[in-house]
């Protein structure tokens, strides 16, 4: 079996930034990251959408470089930048020729700094995000299915149900006020990550880190709110209309065990499972052989970049002849099956060498043609969550270790009626009416 | 030389000397039975990526049924001579693979990945495939069913109504005119269909092989020659198709969604294909309009005036015909003011030639993310790919960053001036006839449609 070893050097400035460099100089091009550990799990209440909001205004001016200066230095240096909200980090990232390097730190470590907005780049922004949400959401047939839709049902803990995107009242609400305070409680160099990947040296890149980010006052840690919930004792249910789609629809979420554990290994085994592709059970079972469905899809959305609670979802397109009930009774069988007889050995292997090709698949992925975001990805999320970048080169040995029994013992614990959640998308055109 | 934007904000550090790019060695090769090779090493993972193309695609097959390659590609991976579907997908699923079975306007393809650990199982698949596809009845019954929802599906979303009305209006008899099927088309797909384009599509004389990853070229070429060897095919003969349709004068296609809370819009014009010597320059000249985040569109109607998240423009290259776009979904009260800003944005290339540090800030872009896009075994399959498909130069890749920065504002303004026909460009809008049709109108003559495609 091969194995592949990322070589990095890390470190943690005397402001509490960390910093994690992963030489690999095949081309000459360097990826460069900075992670917060802040996401929309998080944002402040009353504020929902925020964290997503906050990251727009990152790239709206900072103390020496005004609005689109961040933008034109990146392009214009033959890079790509972007940024991007999730449940418990935000990044910033640009991939560029490595002789902009330094060019790029400074940039990111002058908006670390301070931040340079005003009302009218705020107003701009809200506008822009109001267009982001209805391109993505609101104007789109099974929008924000079933990212926005399954929390509010299954959670009861604000942090982890509220909409993520966010209220238009609430990104209404939002003032500058806001901006600054979310900026100095969450933008501190004591509550990030570094990241530098590619055509640099250990050395080099640990010496331009100190030079462009060490002045930069730590501050106070930052609270972070409990994002627990309380144990679930019963099945919970909801209904949201569809306004374009014509098909009815369905999600599922179950309870995904805490991370790093043997029970997490095996439940993304049991993942691959069901929804590895046109072999996964759900998909077999529900769209080749019953033919009740028209797409069957799911898993652990980014197992590696969450850090509270989060679901297995089953996303299901069914056809208008099949009722939800039977729809949900034909998935209940594939849980079952899996629940009652667990897997073979010969399909567990099988699982585990998609399992680790995919993982490779994630560490040399791109992102809107950004080499290295996935392994960037891991290292920020690795050293945020366990101070242990090193686990890129670890992890995948827990899963290959994963047992057959381990893979049904943990379908029996967490695919239960009573611990998960269902919304049904029910489609409001006329003609789309569900069979009873 | 002016000074760039770098240069005035002087806390900027300046740009160090640039490190020589290393462009990816390729094999070429062809073996004994006609089929094409392209090879390339990337070892940053132990994994291979591959696609065989077959150079017909959907506008080949037009006269039989209009997506009747792209049904065809669906049907093959559901079983060969050897295998059923469950026991292929089971197999990918053992040797580490995925695998798509897909086709274009000008090309159906089998595409995968795999560990290079278990590369010579993966190939035989593919080669299994490609010759041995079965089209088991049930399976392509099932498929068809599923090709009828997926239709459906296609025709209440925005972005696929604006593209499907935008290639109707510019291509008009010639078949890159349908990028779908109807309903009435799928229902009347034979097996026999199906059967007699893949037969005559999936052959070596027809077909490429490009494959990049983890291994070694000269050991993959002898195991491509094993696999792939014992197949024999000719090319199929190609019928001309008709001239599209090109109209003139600008006109406005409304396509009515009843309750959308946004507008798509897309407007578009005849262009170029990859081969034609505008190529390169017409990317420029895209990239500093609408095709990057620093472009003019982008920083006028989003981070100017916040009327869009996604504004976009981009040159859509087919084999035959290439055309150019803008596309940008807008608050339904600002539709004519996007397009005004869409228009003068145009014009103004047309018009004022680029200030100097502006192109240089644009050839930089483009010539930058070039080689950053061959940095995965994906990114640089996809550019083996174009140049292999489009017949292109062997030295692409090589020489693509200097015709970039060879290029001058007097080059940039007689390429919009050619390309960015704005007189001639046809205009979709997708949203709600109520709030749209009034501003619609000042653009030009408005035809609306619905959601199924018919004038009302």
């Amino acid at each position: 079996m091969k194995r592949l070893q990322i070589a990095m050097e890390s470190t943690t400035l005397t402001n509490g930034l960390k910093v994690v460099i992963a030489p690999d100089a095949s081309a000459p091009v360097v990826t460069v990251g900075v992670y917060y550990k802040i996401g929309f799990r998080l944002e402040p209440q009353g504020r929902s959408g925020f964290a997503h909001l906050f990251e727009h205004m990152m790239f709206q001016g900072s103390a020496n470089a005004a609005k689109m200066q961040h933008i034109k230095l990146i392009n214009s240096s033959g890079g790509l930048l972007n940024g991007s909200t999730h449940y418990d980090v935000t990044n910033y990232y640009e991939a560029v020729p490595s002789n902009a390097l330094a060019r790029v730190l400074w940039l990111e470590a002058d908006r670390m700094r301070a931040l340079k907005v005003d009302d009218e780049n705020l107003r701009n922004q809200r506008d822009v995000v109001k267009e982001e949400v209805r391109v993505n959401v609101m104007n789109q047939p099974y929008g924000g299915f079933p990212w926005l839709d399954l929390p509010p049902v299954a959670f009861r803990n604000w942090a982890n149900s509220h909409n993520f995107y966010g209220d238009f009242a609430d990104l209404d609400a939002a003032d500058l006020g806001d901006v600054q305070a979310f900026f100095k409680t969450y933008y501190v160099p004591n509550n990030a990550v570094l990241l530098v990947l590619g055509d640099v040296k250990d050395e080099e890149g640990i010496a331009l880190a100190k030079k462009y980010f060490s002045d930069i006052p730590a501050g106070a840690p930052p609270p972070f709110a409990d994002p627990s919930e309380p144990e679930q004792k019963e099945e919970r249910r909801g209904n949201v209309e569809e306004k374009f789609g014509t098909l009815p629809a369905m999600a599922i979420g179950y309870p995904v065990p805490p991370r790093r554990t043997t029970d997490w290994c095996a439940m993304a085994l049991l993942d691959q499972a069901l929804y590895g592709g046109r072999a996964g059970r759900a998909y077999r079972e529900l769209v080749l052989e019953k033919q009740v469905a028209v797409e069957v899809d799911g898993g652990i959305d980014d197992i590696f970049g969450y850090n509270g609670p989060t679901q297995l979802v089953t996303r299901i397109l069914h056809k208008a002849e099949y009722s939800s009930e039977k729809t949900l009774a034909a998935f209940d069988a594939v849980i079952r099956e899996v629940r009652d007889a667990g897997i073979s050995e010969d399909e567990l292997q099988q699982l585990k060498v998609k399992w680790r090709s995919d993982y490779f698949s994630t560490l040399e992925g791109g992102r809107g043609g950004m080499p290295r975001y996935g392994l960037m990805h891991l290292l920020a999320c690795f050293t945020l969550f366990d101070n242990e970048p090193q686990l890129v080169n670890s992890i995948l040995d827990g899963f290959m270790a994963v047992k057959r029994e381990e893979v049904q013992a943990v379908a029996q614990k967490y695919l239960r009626a009573e611990k998960r959640a269902i919304v049904f998308r029910r489609p409001v055109n006329v003609g789309a009416k569900e069979a009873a | 030389m002016a000074a760039s934007i770098a240069e005035v904000l002087s806390a900027v550090p300046a740009l160090s000397a640039e490190r020589p790019v290393t462009w990816p060695k390729r094999t070429k090769a062809r073996l004994s039975n006609g089929l094409e090779v392209g090879l390339a090493e990337s070892h940053a993972i132990p994994k291979l990526h591959g696609e065989l193309f077959f150079r017909s695609g959907n506008a080949a097959a037009i006269q039989r049924g209009p997506g009747l390659a792209e049904m065809t590609a669906t049907v093959v991976r559901t079983g060969i001579a050897k295998r059923t579907s469950r026991q292929i997908e089971e197999d990918l699923r053992r040797l580490g693979a995925d695998l798509s079975s897909s086709a274009g306007a000008d090309t159906s393809a089998i595409a995968f990945a795999g560990l290079s650990e278990l590369a010579e199982p993966l190939l035989g698949l593919v080669n299994e495939l490609a010759r041995e596809a079965a089209f088991p009845e049930p399976e392509f019954e099932r498929e068809r069913r599923q090709k009828l929802e997926e239709v459906k599906l296609s025709r209440t979303q925005p972005g696929f109504l604006a593209s499907e009305r935008l290639r109707k209006v510019l291509f008009g008899a010639h078949p890159y005119a349908q990028v779908s099927p109807s309903e009435e088309q799928v229902a009347a797909y034979k097996r026999d269909d199906l059967l007699s384009v893949y037969r005559e599509f999936y052959t070596p004389e027809n077909g490429m092989l490009v494959l990049v990853g983890d291994f070694d070229p000269a050991a993959m070429l002898k195991t491509a020659e094993k696999v792939f060897g014992g197949w024999a095919g000719k090319k199929p003969t190609t019928t001309a198709a008709a001239a599209p349709a090109n109209p003139r004068g600008r006109r406005v296609y409304l396509v009515h969604v009843p309750g959308a809370v946004q507008t798509q819009i897309l407007a578009g014009c005849d262009a170029i294909t990859r081969k034609h010597p505008d190529w390169v320059r017409l990317g420029l000249t895209n990239s500093l309009y609408g095709g990057a985040f620093n472009s003019r569109l982008v920083m006028n109607i989003r981070e100017d005036k916040g009327y869009t998240y996604s504004p976009r423009s981009s040159v859509s290259p087919l084999r035959q015909h290439g055309y150019f776009s803008v596309s940008a979904a807008v608050r339904s009260d600002v539709v004519a003011a996007s397009l005004t800003e869409i228009f003068y944005e145009l014009d103004k290339l047309r018009s004022l030639p680029v200030p100097e540090p502006e192109l240089a800030d644009a050839r930089n872009y483009l010539s930058g993310v070039f080689s950053m896009g061959l940095a995965t075994q994906e990114g640089l399959l996809g550019q083996l790919a174009t140049v292999a498909l489009n017949e292109l130069p062997d030295d692409y890749l090589e020489t693509y960053r200097e015709k970039v920065r060879s290029l001058t504002p007097a080059d940039l303004l007689a390429t919009a001036r050619r390309y960015f026909d704005s007189a001639n460009m046809q205009i979709v809008v997708v949203g709600d006839r109520v709030q749209i049709e009034e501003q619609a109108k000042l653009f030009g003559e408005v035809e609306v449609y619905d959601a199924q495609g018919s004038r009302i």
